[in-house]
């Protein structure tokens, strides 16, 4: 059989589309508040489960599915950092703590979906019109995806790069004391930050759940290349995750072809991105932040 | 199920646990290490257990190999991360549990994929859960006894001070020609060890493995375990191992009797998330505090007097 190279180099951008907008968020929160939230994961789900009650079970189409997950996870995150993890890093938590509490906030989230939802796995009903450009198919929600990691890229860069926000986070970022010194408000700079990157989470949430399904596990079965792309990328650095999320999805799509060709089972194509994440933890675990601006 | 036979099974439960509770004690009490892939070791134990009684291997080498086997993972898969913060030790551990689930579940040949596989029981027990309930109690606790006293003997020699110190600050612990690296590999080496026996005592009392047993959830359950009971107190983590087994067997029991408007099982891990962000809040060092150290120099030191000073707070 002949492999179709344009298909899997097109899955790649979609691949990498998918894994940057879950990353972006986790990525700031992470060079923010200086500890990895696991319940990150949960946020995509919760984007998803919300993505799907507005839009099929109310039957209020997409974009207006996309802002209230946006708004509920972005509020959850906000919750979660001021109710929990502002407390604890205050009361002198290591980051060892703050990871289990992460994991314990994840569980919550995630039970509390459950209860909610149940955990029978349910599936967008929206019909997206697929067609043939030359030797490729496409679909439209994968071409919304496309806009949409390239919209937030965009997006992000000029929050980052052009707004007074964008620089008050890269300073809490880089350091906290100064920044605070400077008259920067770095309390409500975190909790700004975790509000956008949970809710930017939903947002994958929504495409992931449209393109498989959606139950409780959605956020998680993603969460090691949300977290190899982190790590690749250098925690905290913006442009390093976009370079990142492209990385792994062409080493994903590529992988998932030679594990074909070579017969072996294509549910590994998640241990691809655990290889790069020790592979970067050997070789160069700062990731590729040099490589670019500090973000 | 009577209910002297479901108390065995819970007895045997916390001995299993206690064993995998102990050994986290190792890795993050005394020596600081976030394994948060610790059912990846138990599935290696429990697996190799598996498939070498299976080849007809005796049982007490099964568990040894299992106990092994964990080790040399342990070691492996945490070598790339050690150097670095603890975080990336977390992300890349659990990272790996994740993975090797995935691998003995699309794995058929090896053990038979999702339908799992039997183990055979080595005890006689002739139809009579009873006998063969105490019997599994009797190896259980024989294994924690000494688990229990490897771990309190570490943690008194000058070896676990040398670990509680690199715990407590690695760049002051290096100075004085501590070795961090070399400490926090043998302590993962020697906790995967532990939670590779437990592995394989857990597959012989269940007599069969499956992926499904060794979701995230155990880590999370163990980690409950210590947090609760006392990180770096070796009693306290017994004592957490037994009130967190108990609340889940209770938790259990209850939802047979009391209607509830959510589903149970969501509630029970609901409840099991909120506990533990309660126990970092209000009480970050667990039920018992930190077991102060003992030795025959201090002793004579304080001539008698009950306790060191525990110098943590």
């Amino acid at each position: 059989m002949a492999i179709n190279w344009s298909q899997i180099l097109f899955n790649s951008v979609i691949t990498g589309s998918l894994y940057l907008i879950g990353a972006v968020g986790l990525t700031l929160t992470y060079g923010l508040s200086k500890f990895p939230n696991f319940a990150h994961a949960e946020f995509i789900t919760l984007g998803a489960f919300v993505g799907y009650f507005i839009s099929v079970q109310l039957g209020l189409g997409l974009p207006l599915a996309l802002l209230v997950a946006f708004l509920a996870s972005g509020i959850a995150g906000f919750l979660c950092y001021r109710g929990i993890f502002q407390p604890l890093a205050k009361r002198g938590a290591s980051i060892i703590h703050l990871m289990v509490a992460s994991i314990a906030m994840g569980f919550i989230l995630r039970h509390t979906i459950g209860a909610i939802w149940t955990w029978k796995p349910l599936h967008f009903t929206a019909t997206w019109s697929a067609f043939d450009v030359g030797p490729l198919r496409i679909t439209g929600l994968w071409l919304w995806l496309i806009f949409a990691a390239l919209a937030l890229s965009l997006a992000v860069h000029f929050l980052l790069m052009n707004t007074k926000l964008g620089k008050a986070i890269r300073a809490s970022a880089s350091n906290p004391e100064l920044a605070l010194a400077s008259g920067i408000n770095v309390d409500r700079i975190i909790w700004v930050t975790w509000f956008l990157g949970a809710g930017l989470a939903a947002v994958a949430g929504i495409f992931r759940g449209a393109d498989t399904q959606v139950w409780p596990m959605t956020g998680w079965g993603i969460i090691l290349p949300t977290f190899a792309v982190t790590i690749l990328g250098g925690i905290g650095n913006f442009y390093g995750a976009i370079a990142a999320a492209f990385i792994i999805g062409v080493a994903e799509n590529f992988g998932v072809a030679g594990l074909i060709a070579l017969g072996v089972s294509t549910t590994y194509r998640i241990g691809i991105a655990f290889l790069i994440l020790i592979i970067t933890l050997i070789v160069r675990p700062q990731g590729l932040a040099m490589l670019f601006r500090r973000a | 199920m009577g209910p002297l036979l479901y108390g065995l099974d819970v007895i045997v439960y916390i001995g299993i646990f206690g064993i995998i509770s102990l050994s986290l004690n190792l890795e993050f009490g005394f020596a600081g290490l976030a394994n948060f892939g610790k059912v990846a070791f138990f599935l290696v134990g429990a697996y190799t257990y598996a498939l070498l009684s299976q080849a007809g291997v005796p049982f007490y080498l099964c568990l040894i190999a299992g106990g092994l086997i964990s080790a040399i993972f342990g070691l492996v898969v945490s070598l790339p991360a050690l150097r670095l913060r603890a975080d990336y030790l977390a992300i890349a551990v659990l990272a790996f549990g994740e993975i090797l689930r995935l691998i003995v579940k699309s794995e058929y040949w090896l053990a038979r994929g999702d339908w799992g596989i039997r183990v055979l029981p080595i005890f006689p027990w002739a139809g009579s859960h009873l006998v063969y309930r105490l019997e599994n109690i009797g190896l259980v606790f024989f294994c924690l006894g000494i688990c229990f006293l490897v771990v309190q003997l570490l943690a008194n020699s000058p070896y676990g001070r040398a670990m509680r110190a690199i715990r407590e600050d690695e760049v002051a612990a290096e100075a004085l020609g501590k070795n961090r690296s070399k400490f926090k590999a043998q302590a993962l080496m020697l906790g995967s060890a532990m939670a590779g026996i437990a592995g394989g005592l857990y597959a012989q009392y269940l007599q069969y493995v499956l992926p499904g047993m060794f979701m995230p959830m155990v880590t999370f359950t163990v980690w409950i375990m210590v947090l609760l009971g006392g990180p770096a107190n070796n009693w306290g983590v017994l004592i957490g191992a037994a009130l967190v087994e108990i609340f889940d067997r209770g938790t259990n029991i209850l939802k047979d009797y009391i209607a509830l408007p959510v589903d149970p099982t969501n509630l029970q891990y609901i409840l099991f998330g909120a506990l533990i962000i309660f126990v970092l809040l209000y009480r970050p060092q667990g039920l018992l505090k930190e077991s102060g150290i003992k030795t025959k120099a201090l002793r004579s030191v304080f001539n008698g007097r009950s306790s060191t000073k525990d110098k943590r707070s």
